[in-house]
Formats: C-alpha cells, structure tokens, sequence
C-alpha cells in the first residue's frame, strides 16, 4: 500500500464520508416522503445536515426558501460559514447556510472540508429539483381541472419561461411522431429541424465526405409553437397533454441513457449515475419500457458480463435500481471499464430471480445471500501495471515444465506486490463493512462466462480468518487476492486452456470477497451443512430416480468437500425429487460412505483446515449448530435419529447422514423449487452452491449447470459405419465422452453362469483384480454381467472390491436375459460413491432390447489377449476375455449423451 | 442356464451326503436332512410412495425344527434365489447343532433392492412379509433375524407388525433388536470373544499358557477387536494386526514387537476397523504390507477379516512357531490350504465352531425376551463362555474319538446331533 497515506488517516477520511453519505440519504428520504416541502420537512432538513459534518456539535443551519426562513435552534450567524444557493430553473429560490458557532482548524474552506462544500451543493440542488417537481405538478394539476386546450398551451408558455431547451426537445420529439403517424404537414416542420432531411437521396449519398451543416438562424421556440399548432389540429388534446408528460419525465433519465451509451464512460460515472437514479425514482422520474430494457441490457453488459445468453436470462429479471446497492460494494481502479465475472453475476442474477419469485414462493425471502464485495476485472491488469509485472503475461506461451517450474516464483512475485491506492481504499472500505467475520476470496473469471463454466475448481479460492488488527487484517486480504491472481498463470488452468484453444483470450478475472456462512464453534468457525444441488441428476443410483429430480452432494461445514470430488471421504447425496431414495441403505454402507472429515476455519492460527468430524463432536457436539439434523445416533445394528436435547457427545457414535434435516425439515423441497425456479429463468439446467449456519440458508452460487471435463453430453459422430459399433444403449444413459479406450475387459455373461463352482466364480473377481493392475497405464472398460461387486451369491455378479476395479474407465453392467426374466442391474450401488468420486462412468446394457445393438460378433470372435496378458488364468478365458484393440491400431471412443437417453460404442483408428 | 453351474444348494447337499456317509444315516434320514422341511414361497403387494403397486417375491424356508423351533436370517437381495436360501437354511440348521442349542435351521428372504425403496416402503415391505408368514412363524416356531441389508429396525418394523396381529407383545419372535427393545447386552462382544474361548480351550488342550503366547490378526473390525480384548485379558500378547486402508486402497499390517495396546490402536481407528496409517507411524508401529501378519513368529494366528484369505500360495508363509489357527472370519482358509496346515499339525478352529458365540447370543436374546427379563453383561457373557467352552469340547472330543479333523467333526457331530432328535422323535 501506499507510504505517504498512513493507514489511521484513510480511515479517519472513510469514516467522514460515510457520515456525508448518511446526511444525503436521509435528506432524500424526507424529500422522497412528500411531494410538497412544508415546514416539517424544512425542519427535519435542518436537523440532517449537522451530523453530517465535521463538527456536529457546534453546527448549525439556516434556510432561507422564497419568503421564509428556518434555522437550528441554537442559530447564531458567524464568520465561518459554508453557503450553497437553491436554484429552480436557473433562478434562485432559496439558500442553506451552515456555520460552525466555535472555531475549528482550517481545511479547505475555512474550517470546512472540499467534501463538505460538494455535500451542500448536492443538498441544494436536490432541493431545488424537488421544488420544479412540486411547481410542475401543481400546473398540470391546475389545468386538468380547467379547459383542456389551454392545458398544455399553459405547459408550453411556461416551458419557454423556465426551461427553453426541454420545450425545443419535447418539440422535435412531437414532430417525429406526427411524422411517423402520416402527418404531411409535419414533413415541412421537420425539414426545418433537420439538414439531413432537406438534402434528400442521392445527394446525401454523394456528398458523403463532406461535413452537414446545422441550419442556423431558425427561432427554435417558434418552430415548436407551430408545431404543436399543427399536432393540436391532429391529435386530441389528452394524448398531446400526456405525451408531454411522459416526454418530461423520459428526458429526466436521459443522464442515464447517455452514461451508459457511451462506451467509454467509466464505471465510476456509472456509478454516479446510478445512485442519481436511485434518489429520483420514487417520484421524479419514469421510464418506458423500452428505455427502462435498454438501459438494462447496457448496465448488465458494462457492470456484469457481456455474455449474451446472461444477458438474455437477465434482463427479463433485473431492476435498473437493484445495481445501486451491488454499485456500492464495488472495488475498482480509476477509470475502470471493468465487470465482475461469471461467478459474482450468477449470484447477483439468482437473487433477483428468486426474489422475483417470491409471492409464489413465501419461503424464498429468506432465503439470504452473504454479504459480498467485488473486485472488478481490470483491477487485476490495474495490480499487474502498478508492479510492472506485465511480462508474466507471456506466461501462459511458454512450455508447459517451465510453467510449473516458474509458478512458486510468480506466486511470490505477486504476493509481495502491492495494490494500487484507490483499491487498498476499497478493500479498506470492504473491511469495515465486514467487521471481523471470516471471508473467503473466490475467483470470478471473465473467461469462465466465454466457455460455458468448465473452469470451475481450476482457480483458487482462500478462505482468511480475518482476526486481528486492521492492518494485519488488510494486509492478509490482499495476501489473499493477490495469490488468486497469481493463480492464473498456474499450470494446471494453463494446460486447460491450451487444451481447448483458449490461450489467446485475454484472462480478465473479477474477485469475489464473501462473507464465509457459519458460527464458532470452540476455536473454529463453519456453516452447519454446505453443499451444492444441481438441477439435473446426471448421477442416479436408481432406475427410479428420474434427470428432473436432481441432485445434492451435502456436506457438514464448509463446502469445500462438497465442491470438489474427494479422495478419501464422500459427501452425502440426495435426489431432492425422490428423497426417500438413498445411495446407501444397509448400515455398513451407510457408514462407510459418510462424510469423516469437515472443513473449517481455525480461527485461532487462522488457517482452512480439515479435522475429524468424530473428534469435533467429542469436544464440541453441545455447540454445533442443527447437529440433529446433521447427525444420526449410531448403535449397533440400528441407527437413531439425533434429538436436540439428551445427546451425549462423549460416549455416542454418530454418523453424518443428515437424516434429520431430510425428515424434519422443508429443506430438499425447498431446494427442489429454488432449482426448478432458476432453471426456468435460466431456461437451462442449473447448479446452487449454498450454506446453512443451523437457523438460514445462504445462497453462495449460481450458474447453468456445469459439466465436469468429462461429462458433458456427448456429440454423436455422424455416418457411423454399421460394423464399427461395439454396442449400443438407451436406458439410463449419463452424459459423457471417453475416448482412446485401448482395451475391454469383458466376462461373458453366459459362460459365467455356467461355471461349475463357487472357486471358479471367485477367479474370475481374482482374475479382474489383476488385470486392473496390469493394464494400469492403459484405458480399459469393464464389461461383465448383473451386479459388479456382488458379495454371497456371486453368481450374480462379479465378486470384486472398489480397488480391484479402480483403474476402469467405465464399469458396464449387461443385463442378459434368463429366459423371461432380465436381471436387476446394481447402478454400481455396492460402489456407487467410489465411482462418482473417481469419475468412473457407469453404462447398463441390455443386449436383448432389439432397439439397441451389441456386437455378438465382435465379443465371439475378436481375439482374447487374456493368454498373453496373465498366462496362468488361461483356463477362464472362455469367460474372460481381454480385446486388445491398440493391436489393430484401434481404440474405443464411446459417446453417452443423457439428453437424448442414447449411447454408443464406436471402434476408430488410433 | 446349464446343470453343471454352480449352485450352492447341491453343494450343500453334496457336503451333508459326506457326513450322512461317515454316520452311515439310513435313506429316510437322508432324504429328510438333505430338503428343507417346509418351504414357504408367496407374493408381497406394496404401495410405493407414488402410489404404484410393486409386488415382490418372498420365502421363509425351515429346513428343520427337530431340536427346537427354528432360527434364522431374512435377507433382501435383488437376486436372491431359492437355492441359495434352501442352502442357507440347512447351514443355520448345523450351526445351531454344533452350539448344541435347542433350536432348528431356517432362512428367508425378499427378492428387492432397498436401494430402489424409501424407508417407507422398506417398512411397508416388512409388514407385507409378516402378513403372509404370520400363521409360520413365531417365538415358539420360527424366530427370523437380520441378515443382508436387513438390520434391527427391519426387525421392529416385522415384530410391530406381528404383534399387532397376535395382539399381544411377543418380543421373542424375532431377533437383532436393539438394546433397550428386546435386544441383549453383550452380543457385540459374542463372536469376538468366542473365537477366544475356543482358543482358551485348544491351548489348555497343547498344555500352553495363554500368558506364554503371542498372538498376530487379520482385520481390526467388531470380532477381530473383541477377540483382542479377551485374548489380552487372559495375558496374551497381540503383535501384529493387519487392516484395510481404505485411501491407500490396499491392506498394511501394524507391527509392535513388544505388543500393541489395544486402547491406543482403537483410539487411531474408524468405524470400520480401519487404522489410521499415518497415525500408527507416530505412535511408532511398524507399517507392512498386509500380507505380513501371516508370517509373523506367533502361536496364534486369527483370521477375522473375510473369505479365502489363506490360500495355497501364500499358506507356506506361516512361521513353525504357530501352534493355532482359529478361524474368525467365514471361509478364510481355501480347502487345499486348510489340508496344507492339518499336514503341517498346526490345530485348526474351524469357522463353524469358532464363529458360534454369535448364533448363541442370538439364542440368549430369545430366551431372555420370552422372560422379558434381561440379564446384565456380566451375566450374558458367563453364560456364553459355558455354552462356548462345551459347544468346543464336545466337538474336540469328537474328533479325536472318531480321528477326523476339527472341520469335519464339527460338521459330522452337527449333523448327528439333528439326526438323533428326529430319530427320537419317531420320525425317521
């Protein structure tokens, strides 16, 4: 940060400034209370100016407005003395005085501050609008009771006493439309305005490298007489009357419009611009619907993103005024042009849809979000200058090895750089708005928005403690920041973007600063639950569970473990639209595929950490928000809900199964119509991240759904050769495409059921088991009947562990039909968690559906590796066999499209 | 599907038809002990939460209830099929024998998913099944118990639903209910703690101290600890133990040559008897491959994790020094290594036998809900090390009166134990 602005006086200069802006607000709720100032509201005026000065206890104020005047109580006239004219039309009205009674060290006015002259200046002048507002509807008032031909002559005559300009608007305005609405004398009027016009055709054409020249010398103000003369003769006089009405109030917003046109206005006057909005709507100013959309779309794309199918789900559901408050809570460089992201939009437009819901749904106002800064996009090109870093740019065009090797390098680089002064000033501001409540510093790319989301999980996301004094606190914030920027020219988004043609674009990438959701609990603090719900179910454990009836991984405490898939412990997912339905139901399941560990902050060495969910409970059960909804009493052979009282923490086993919050609460059809509500505004799938700290639900994220890499709904090749497909199916399909698969692993389903003992049966899980480790480096899938996993009666399946089978690309199960019955397939229940985990995609097949294709052919006769690959298990291999398709110099691409409920096999040359 | 497939009820028969040999059991007997005596096959109609009907297939199969009323497991499994359930219920038949308990053998079972149902239906699916057995089953006829993805509430919901129709409490017709309703204290520590007492007794049999032995398991779950607990309190000493590291993917074997303290390696354990590696390394254990806890230098060797664990290519691997094998788990050893450590004269408790603390604390929850009257810990625990200590005896004796090994003679003695109660009941 910057050396010569000591950080006590920023925060002295903050401090002010919000008291100024406190003294405005309030003085524009008073006006925004009444349409005429009477003596209660000079009053209350009077008394909102004082504290927002330095000095409040020694100033006082006097106004003088028309014929009257209203002063403090303690009033008496000084030599220090701040003064702002109030003015209607160009005329003075009125006047506020401000003295201080005492003397006080001398700023920039006197003893006054710059800011405090630009305070009672905009006092003033709100003021002075408010009374022309008052003027202009008792006019209009007045005339509407009388003849109506003379209203709106007495609008135009006092028009072009007051305000000259607007009249000569409202009149080129009304041409237009007369005009437009086959009016032939207007043509004549509107040559008159208009050069363009009068210079007809071709000869515009022609002359086109020659500038137009304005007509001079018309008297503007007469024009417009005529030419309301002439629309008085056309249009009946109500319709003149509430043209000019709409027009005068439309023109009010014309700041707007031409602030946000223009494209290299900043986001600072963009900013002004908006909150000047804010304090006129209530009464003051109106906008047609079309203007009202324009102005949307120009705000959503200057502030937001300028993707377009955002822009096409937002602007049906976003408020012009709804950005004053994201307005305020904006971090970002002088002259910004910036937006804030992919992630920080999707939250803000969630909001709006939701709350534009409501009535429908009572329970989504309490729904709450956290509360949220943001870093604009050019902060980080802004952070980038100001230390001269901007040869790392060039990182991302180097080789891949040196990348890595120069990250740790990169990452140091930028975290011993500084911020520029006016962003210190914002996250200082940030802070102060914060307290001292742990935040989280997420990434909200620009580029994420471009691809469609697959970004997610490649940039960092930090949570910080945020303890401590202000300075320390600022400075691990920016600590923060900066090692999410420095994120960008990591290896691993690197090597994703080269992968998919995405170098080249420029990274932009916003900051999200969050408030993290949660309580303390002894030393650390975390959300109750956390997780994230999806809207389709590309997951399902069950032919019953249907796509629609989506999908939530739920974790205790922070989401982290929810967010990212995990190695060594599983989340708890739930399908909101068939909750009954559980992955897991025999005990032993039900414990073994429970979460273990829990993510929090440890507020005390202010670091993220993960700890044993068993020992948290021990020392700090008592205290864990909702627990009974978290937890279930484990006993032996039997499982008891969690009550909140009579729980001993000490003695008890628990299992996190979140049996209380699926059976006592709303929550999972809560979430079923949060989803379907965003989904339908999205007019796509979406996903939710959310938190719940035991008494709200947060809402975190939100954005059409994403795919993992490997799990967006597959393309189908066109002209498919017959004979190349292996097989094919059309139930129960997920969405994926895995390519390059080298070799099948396939146990016949007949030959298996003719193996004449329980020994044979067993070799060939033995047998699976080796050849996983085996072809380890290369892409396999499992092909082999009923139930992979089987345990006991293993003539339906396979007896295989999770680790025998864990280097698969795919696990199929072929239902093959036994005289009329088809067997059940597992849906890869008995590892069902494993396979999500490690991404293994899971195929049901059901060769006899004359609707789909398996090659007997193929899976006869191609030959069987398995003799050469394990000699000694020779004997099983009319029942196991290995296609090794690298031999021909072929792989297996395999295609699996959800959407349209089909998959397919296809062999390709290498 | 062809005859030559497997199929575990033939094997069962083929096993039994072995025995029947050796006892040389007339032809009446043989037919009567090689079928089950009653089988019970019927459809269960269930409203699913939608309000679809989905009817499931169910049996109750009692094989025989020559010595008392029959007990067994109900499982739910999508692809159950009648043999594998007559299979079983002629296993529960022998295994209630060789525990010398006064009981019979019987299975069940519903061909259904749970992971296709909601807890509801699951209920409604229990109720159904009791519903169509109701008139077969009872505390004095046939008493069920949980079994593969079935558990204790499965049981609630069945004997809710029975008593409801017999209109009286009858907490003895089933079994695996919670403590506190119905249930019996100590049946945690039953299988664990028999394997050791069959262990007592076969080294009081070598004239071998406890205290002068050490011993090495496989697996750290509920009977591998609790065989642990009991081992260490008649002062032997446990220095091996082998797990599953679930991350890891693959099994490690914890070393304390000066003997692992069994506090401090449950304190570093989940739920499932899995240890904590890194854990173990900082309290100083040392880490070997799994496989390692065969070929420690130990008397004792506890397999009590799961099947076909010793095999001929690793069965070489045992130490001279082991005097014993007591088998915890089900079917740890294959048949051709279990010949290979009978050659080698190393004594072998065979599942059957080591395993049957559990079937008797299921009995002992039987008796004490038809008294409803339940005994404290202490007082289960007594009474299975009597009924341990004999159920071992009797079969030792057996096999050494009749020179068979202790598989075969736990098994032979079984089937003529079952075979004198239908005689003497003037059925055969």
């Amino acid at each position: 940060m910057s050396d010569n602005e000591p950080l006590d006086k920023i925060i002295v200069e903050l401090r002010e400034r919000a008291k100024e802006l406190n003294c405005l607000y309030e003085i524009q709720e008073l006006l925004n209370r009444t349409s005429v100032i009477n003596t209660e509201v000079w009053e209350g005026i009077i008394k909102s100016i004082p504290p927002g000065f330095q000095f409040p206890d020694i100033c006082v104020v006097k106004v003088i407005a028309f014929s009257n005047s209203f002063q403090s109580k303690n009033f008496k006239e000084t030599k220090w003395v701040l003064k702002s004219d109030i003015f209607v039309q160009d005329e003075m009205v009125g006047t506020i005085l401000v003295y201080y009674i005492d003397e006080r060290p001398m700023a920039d006015e006197g003893p006054f501050l710059k800011e405090e002259r630009r305070l009672i200046d905009n006092i003033a002048e709100r003021i002075g609008l408010q009374i022309l507002h008052q003027q202009l509807k008792s006019i209009f008032e007045e005339h509407q009771k009388s003849d109506q031909r003379k209203d709106w002559w007495a609008v135009l005559d006092m028009l072009k006493q007051t305000d000259p300009k607007l009249l000569v608007r409202l009149s080129r305005k009304m041409v237009n439309y007369l005009c437009w609405t086959g009016v032939s004398e207007a043509n004549g009027l509107l040559e008159r305005f208009s050069p363009l016009v009068k210079s007809e055709g071709g000869k515009l054409f022609s002359e086109i490298n020659k500038p137009y020249q304005r007509q001079v010398g018309v008297n503007m103000i007469e024009l417009s007489y005529e030419i309301f003369e002439v629309a008085g003769k056309h249009i009946e006089e109500k319709k003149i009357l509430d043209s000019i009405q709409r027009w005068t109030k439309e023109d009010k917003s014309d700041f707007l419009t031409e602030v946000m046109e223009d494209s290299g206005s900043t986001l600072a006057s963009i900013s002004s611009a908006i909150e000047r909005y804010h304090h006129l709507i209530p009464n003051m100013l109106e906008l047609t619907a079309s203007r009202e959309r324009s102005i949307k779309v120009a705000l959503i794309r200057r502030i937001l993103t300028d993707q377009s199918d955002f822009i096409d789900v937002a602007k049906h559901v976003v408020e012009v005024d709804s950005f004053t408050d994201l307005l305020h809570r904006i971090i970002y460089p002088t002259n910004s042009h910036g937006q804030l992201g992919g992630k920080s939009s999707g939250l803000f437009l969630a909001k709006q849809i939701l709350s534009a819901s409501a009535k429908e749904y009572d329970f989504f106002n309490k729904i709450k979000t956290p509360v949220t800064w943001y870093v604009t996009s050019d902060a980080l090109l802004n952070f980038m200058t100001y230390n001269n870093l901007e040869e790392i740019v060039e990182q991302k065009y180097k080789e891949i090895g040196k990348v890595r090797q120069e990250y740790p390098y990169v990452l140091q680089v930028f975290k011993n750089s500084s911020f520029s002064p006016e962003i210190v000033k914002g996250l200082l501001m940030a802070l102060e708005d914060f307290g001292d409540v742990p935040l989280v510093v997420r990434s909200s790319s620009l580029l994420e928005d471009r691809i469609g989301a697959v970004f997610a999980g490649k940039y960092k996301s930090l949570f910080i403690a945020n303890k401590g004094t202000k300075e320390e606190r600022l400075v691990e914030l920016m600590d923060a920041i900066a090692e999410v920027y420095a994120s960008i020219f990591g290896p691993d988004p690197i090597i994703y973007r080269l992968h998919n043609n995405l170098l080249d674009y420029r990274e932009e990438m916003g900051i999200l600063i969050q408030e993290v959701v949660g309580t303390k609990v002894g030393p650390y603090f975390f959300p109750s639950f956390a997780g994230v719900a999806f809207s389709r179910n590309e997951y399902r454990w069950s032919p019953r569970i249907l796509p629609e009836d989506g999908l939530v991984r739920l974790v205790p405490g922070l989401g982290t473990r929810a967010v990212d898939r995990l190695s060594n412990d599983y989340p708890i997912l739930l399908s909101p639209g068939k909750p009954g339905l559980r992955v897991n139901v025999t005990i032993d399941e039900v414990v073994k595929y429970s979460p273990k560990f829990i993510d929090v902050i440890n507020l005390e060495s202010g670091s993220f950490e993960t700890i044993e969910i068993d020992s948290l409970l021990k020392r700090y059960g008592k205290d864990y928000p909702a627990i009974s909804r978290v937890v279930s009493v484990l006993k032996e052979n039997h499982i008891q809900p969690a009550r909140p009282l009579g729980i001993n923490f000490s003695n008890s086993s628990f299992v996190v199964n979140f049996e209380g919050l699926v059976k006592r609460t709303a929550f999972l059809n809560e979430i079923k119509d949060i989803l379907s509500v965003l989904q339908k505004a999205y007019g796509n799938p979406v996903d939710i991240e959310f938190a719940h700290d035991g008494k709200d639900f947060y809402l975190l994220q939100c954005r059409s759904q994403s795919h993992g890499q490997r799990s967006e709904p597959a393309q189908l090749p066109e002209n498919i050769e017959p004979d190349s497909v292996v097989f094919s199916a059309n139930k129960f399909i997920s969405n994926g495409t895995i390519k390059g698969i080298t070799h099948i692993i396939y146990v016949d389903p007949v030959a298996y059921g003719e193996l004449p003992n329980q020994q044979a049966l067993l070799n060939i899980g033995i047998a699976v088991g080796q050849l996983n480790d085996l072809l380890s480096n290369d892409k396999f899938i499992l092909m082999g009947p009923g139930r992979w996993g089987s345990r006991g009666d293993i003539k339906l399946g396979v007896s295989v562990t999770y680790s025998e089978i864990n280097n698969t690309s795919m696990l199929i199960e072929i239902a093959k039909k036994s005289g009329d019955y088809v067997p059940d397939l597992s849906f890869g229940t008995h590892f069902f968690q494993d396979l999500v985990e490690a991404d293994i995609k899971y195929l049901p097949l059901y060769p006899d559906d004359d609707t789909t294709i398996f090659n007997k052919e193929f899976f006869e006769h191609y030959e069987n590796s398995l003799y050469s690959l394990l000699p000694e298990m020779k004997e099983l291999g009319n029942v196991l066999k290995v296609f090794d398709l690298s031999k021909k110099n072929n792989v297996l691409n395999v295609y699996m499209n959800a959407d349209k409920e089909i998959a397919t096999a296809i062999i390709d040359k290498l | 599907m062809s005859i030559n497939s497997y199929n575990p009820f033939f094997e069962a028969q083929k096993q039994f038809d072995r025995a029947a040999d050796k006892l040389d059991l007339d032809q009446a007997t043989r037919e009567l002990l090689r079928n089950p005596l009653h089988e019970h096959h019927f459809l269960i109609p269930v409203k699913l939460d939608d309000g679809s009907v989905k009817v499931f297939k169910g049996y109750r199969i009692q094989h025989n209830d020559a010595r008392g009323p029959v007990e067994g497991g109900l499982r739910f499994h999508p692809q159950e099929t009648v043999d594998a359930v007559r299979a079983l219920s002629m296993w529960m038949t022998w295994k209630t024998a060789v525990a010398d308990l006064p009981l019979g053998g019987g299975k069940g079972g519903v061909i259904c998913d749970p992971h296709n149902l909601s807890d509801t239906e699951q209920e409604r699916l229990c109720r159904g099944w009791v519903r169509q057995v109701y008139k077969i089953i009872g505390p004095n006829v046939d008493i069920p118990a949980p079994d593969i993805m079935t558990n204790a509430q499965h049981m609630l919901w069945m004997l809710d639903e029975y008593e409801v129709i017999s209109g009286n409490r009858a907490p003895g017709a089933f079994t695996g209910k919670p403590v506190g309703m119905g249930g019996s204290l100590g049946r945690e520590e039953a299988t664990g703690y028999g394997v050791i007492i069959a262990v007592r007794e076969a080294l009081k049999e070598l004239n071998i101290r406890p205290s002068d032995t050490i011993a090495s398991l496989q697996g750290f779950g509920r009977v591998a600890q609790y065989a642990f607990e009991l081992y260490n309190q008649m002062g032997g000493k446990v220095i091996c133990v082998s797990t599953w590291d679930h991350s890891d993917q693959k099994s490690y074997a914890y070393k304390k040559e000066a003997g692992i303290d069994l506090i401090e390696l449950r304190s570093i354990t989940d739920k499932f008897g899995g240890i904590m590696k890194q854990k173990a390394i900082d309290l100083g254990y040392e880490v070997l491959d799994g496989a390692a806890w065969l070929e420690q230098e130990v008397d004792i060797l506890i397999p009590a994790a799961i099947e076909n664990q010793i095999t001929i290519d690793n069965v070489e691997s045992i130490s001279s020094r082991v005097k014993i094998l007591a088998e915890g788990a089900n079917g740890p050893t294959t048949p051709d290594a279990s010949e290979i450590i009978e050659n080698r004269n190393i004594f072998l408790i065979p599942d059957f036998l080591a395993s049957a603390g559990g079937v008797i604390c299921s009995y002992f929850e039987q008796v004490q809900s038809n008294m409803n009257y339940y005994w404290e810990k202490d007082e289960v625990l007594s009474k299975l090390d009597i009924k341990m200590t004999s159920a071992y005896i009797a079969v030792s004796d057996f096999a050494r009166d009749n020179d068979l090994c202790m598989r075969d003679a736990a098994y032979v003695i079984s089937v003529d134990r079952v075979a004198n109660a239908c005689h003497d009941r003037g059925w055969v």
